[in-house]
Parts: structure tokens; C-alpha cells; sequence
């Protein structure tokens, strides 16, 4: 698998995401990250190992006498058969699962003459995440956030003022920041976003790319 | 590809890739490492009942406690039988596809427990649908690397060992975070702390452990 991102969840979501208190918006796009990332996946067995040595010196409690033979009778006859993991090696697990349980719609929506989106429902309220597309070469509208984004890139690339944004990176957007993406010219880009506010538009012709302003927690 | 439709995307998504079992050819040092990865090995390859039966004596009560220990919304009594019951049946059902060239059993075992326990947990307390649950973002990619069961026995050693050292604050709020399962903002509201002070304190009890590697360190 490839390892080239260089933009990564910082330290404390991975320590959360490995306690398994990350909120579900954020473990969607960081799972998404781990998918790419060698680095990051070492780092989380490292704190997975934290989480296990935690759990052994948990207090022990007696289970029933009778708790292994009922799990046992449970599982011969629960006629459930034995997985063997299949590893998806194009996409996130998480991002393939939505995609075939939770997309409000089969199509993607156009949001401006060179993004489309298409929403996912969640079950939570804090963020709509979805799927944004940019066409190559295609600008999209200069916005602020007033809230949280993450972005994890999927596909081909993206730019902004600041850098370039490769598959698998992992990128936060905080309140008060401004930037302006654009699609790389040698194809479309495909990036997974959470986002938990409206963007703000700041070019004076934004009222145009209504859709923009705004988001649909699901 | 990801083109006009949505849903053409995951015909090139179900090209699963077969998982190659490589575990059967372990040293005979390695076999003596750490007798649980061995019992949960034997359970993947041949259904074994008596290693499930040795295995579920040893993580039952210490899976229980683990429940117990949960300080989260939507904690129920019963809870920690039900945590035993539905991770076991996990662990069996599952057992096929552990590798122990990727994790130790111990730790294979508490990321089932840990994405089972808040899964519940949600449940309990979130009457909404959730398409996704913990389990969906654990994933097991091929690694390149494999860790041999020696080399995670002994870094599985120095993290018991270096855990057993740390000043009273940074081992409260690592059981604050992994055991009771609080997020890094109920930790900050319950201790009465900036989310910050958290969010440091946490990074460096992390460090001292020489888990994470400190900024100043890289630079």
C-alpha cells in the first residue's frame, strides 16, 4: 500500500480514535487516512498497545460459571459462519460501507461549474460528511469556515494557497481559515470531508453557490 | 472509477484482495512468546474449542472488568456479561483472519473490545440508526513489515514496564481516556482543566512512555 501523504491527523486524534472516543465524523476521515498511511498505522498499534496493556490491569471480574458453555450453545446454534477478512485495497473500508449503505443520493449534485458533491447520512448531527468532487483544473470558490473540516483526499490531487494535497492527506480546517482549493489540471479529485459548519463565502459573487453555504448534518 | 455515477465506484471497490495466512510457520521461539497469540492462532486455523476455552478463562474476566470500568453514557449493569459474550463470539468469529505478524493477541483482542463496548454503548444511548459503528473504521491492511510475536512481546513489555512508572497525573488520565473511555473534552470538564492542559498531558505521559515521539525530539 502507498505511503506518500505527508499531512496527518495530529497526535491527540490518533491517542482518541485509539480509546475509541473520537467522535464518528472524525473516525470516518481519520480511518479513511489510516487506509493510506503506513506511519500513522504504526503509530496506532503503538497506542493500541497502550489500550491493551490498560485493559489487563483493569480490575478482573468473575464471569458466570456457566458463561463459556451458553456462549458456545450461542454460537452452534447461531448457524453464523466464520469471516475471513477481505480487504478492500481501493478504498477506506468505512468510506466503501457508506458508500453502499448511506448515500442520500446515487448521483452526484453540482455544487459550482467544477464541484459535486454527494451527502452521506450518519446518524449523528454535528457534521455533514460527504464526498466532494473537483474536475480537473477546476477553481472553486475562495471560502472561510466558521467551523471544523476535515478532508481526507481519495483521489488525484488538489491545491490551495499553502500546498499541494495528495491522495490519502489528511488536512484540518479550522474557524477563521480562508483558502481557496483547486483541482490539479492532470485530473479530477475526489476527497472525503466532515464538516461542521457553513463555509462562508468571500468572493463578492458567492451568493451564486448557494448550495455552499449550506451543510446537512445526517 | 469515481465518474458520473456514484455507484460504478465500487465495482473497482470489490476487487478484494486474498489475505495470505503466514502465521503456520512460526520459530519455536516464537511459539514460546506469548501463549495467547498461540491459543488464538489455533482457533483461527482449526476451530480449536479447548485454546477458545483457555482463551475465553483468561480475557473473560479481564473483558468484564474492562466494562466495568467504563465511565460513558448509556452504562447499563449488565454490560459487562454482555461485553464478554458478544467480543468472544467476535474473536470466533474472526479468529481466521488474525495475523500475528500484526498484533499480539492482547491487543487484537482489546480493539475488538474497545470498538464493541462503545458500539454498545452508542446503542444504548442513540436510538437513531447509525450506519457506521466503531467496528467499520478497524481495518487490517498488508503490511509491509511484519512484527515478529517476539519483537511485540517485548515492546508489549516495555509498555507494562513504562506504564507501572509514570507520575500519578499522567497515569490518571491515560485510565481516564482508555478505561473509562472519556474523550479529551469530558476529561478537560471533569478534571476541571483546559481542554490544552489535557491534550498535553496526555501527549507527554505518551512520550515519557517513549510511545510517541516528542516534537522537540524530531527537530
Amino acid at each position: 500500500m502507498i505511503n506518500s501523504t505527508n499531512h496527518h491527523p495530529d497526535e491527540n486524534m490518533l491517542i482518541e480514535f485509539s480509546a475509541g472516543t473520537l467522535e464518528t465524523a472524525a473516525s470516518i476521515c481519520v480511518s479513511a487516512h489510516l487506509h493510506f498511511c503506513s506511519s500513522c498505522r504504526a503509530k496506532l498499534l503503538r497506542l493500541d498497545q497502550v489500550g491493551s496493556q490498560m485493559m489487563s490491569e483493569a480490575e478482573p471480574i468473575e464471569v458466570a460459571d456457566n458463561a463459556f458453555d451458553s456462549l458456545m450453545e450461542k454460537i452452534d446454534t447461531s448457524g453464523i459462519e466464520p469471516v475471513k477478512s477481505t480487504p478492500n485495497v481501493d478504498l477506506p473500508f468505512s468510506v466503501n460501507k457508506l458508500m453502499n449503505t448511506s448515500l442520500i443520493s446515487k448521483n452526484w449534485k453540482r455544487l459550482s461549474s467544477s464541484v459535486d458533491v454527494a451527502r452521506f447520512k450518519t446518524g449523528q448531527e454535528k457534521f455533514e460528511v460527504a464526498l466532494h468532487k473537483i474536475c480537473a483544473g477546476g477553481k472553486t470558490p475562495k471560502h472561510g469556515h466558521e467551523g471544523v473540516e476535515y478532508t481526507v483526499v481519495l483521489k488525484g490531487s488538489f491545491s490551495d494557497e499553502d500546498a499541494v494535497y495528495r491522495e490519502g492527506d489528511f488536512l484540518v480546517r479550522n474557524p477563521g481559515d480562508v483558502h481557496q482549493p483547486m483541482g490539479a489540471q492532470n485530473g479530477e479529485c475526489i476527497c472525503l470531508s466532515a464538516l461542521s459548519a457553513p463555509i462562508k463565502l468571500t468572493n463578492p459573487l458567492g451568493f451564486l453557490m448557494k448550495p455552499w453555504l449550506r451543510i446537512n448534518p445526517m | 472509477m469515481m465518474t458520473s455515477t456514484i455507484n460504478t465506484a465500487n465495482s473497482t471497490a470489490n476487487n478484494n484482495r486474498v489475505t495470505v495466512n503466514r502465521v503456520t510457520t512460526l520459530k519455536s521461539s516464537e511459539k514460546r512468546s506469548d501463549q495467547w497469540s498461540q491459543l488464538l492462532i489455533s482457533v483461527g486455523e482449526n476451530r480449536d474449542r479447548k485454546a477458545f476455552a483457555q482463551l475465553f478463562k483468561h480475557f473473560g474476566p479481564l473483558l468484564k472488568g474492562f466494562a466495568h470500568a467504563s465511565r460513558n453514557e448509556g452504562w447499563f449493569p449488565g454490560l459487562g456479561d454482555d461485553l464478554v459474550q458478544e467480543v468472544m463470539i467476535k474473536v470466533w468469529n474472526k479468529a481466521a483472519g488474525y495475523n500475528a505478524e500484526k498484533a499480539s493477541a492482547t491487543t487484537w483482542i482489546y480493539t475488538v473490545a474497545r470498538n464493541c463496548r462503545i458500539d454498545m454503548l452508542r446503542r444504548k444511548s442513540n436510538t437513531q440508526h447509525l450506519p457506521l459503528e466503531n467496528e467499520d473504521f478497524w481495518h487490517e491492511p498488508d503490511e509491509e513489515t511484519p512484527i515478529s510475536l517476539l519483537q511485540q512481546k517485548r515492546s508489549e513489555d516495555k509498555v507494562q514496564a513504562s506504564l507501572a512508572q509514570l507520575p500519578k497525573e499522567q497515569d490518571q488520565i491515560l485510565r481516564k481516556v482508555y478505561l473509562e473511555g472519556k474523550s479529551h473534552a469530558e476529561a478537560s470538564a471533569e478534571l476541571g482543566l483546559p481542554l490544552g492542559t489535557v491534550k498535553s498531558r496526555v501527549r507527554l505521559a505518551l512520550q515519557k512512555m517513549q510511545i510517541i515521539v516528542s516534537k522537540e525530539a524530531q527537530e
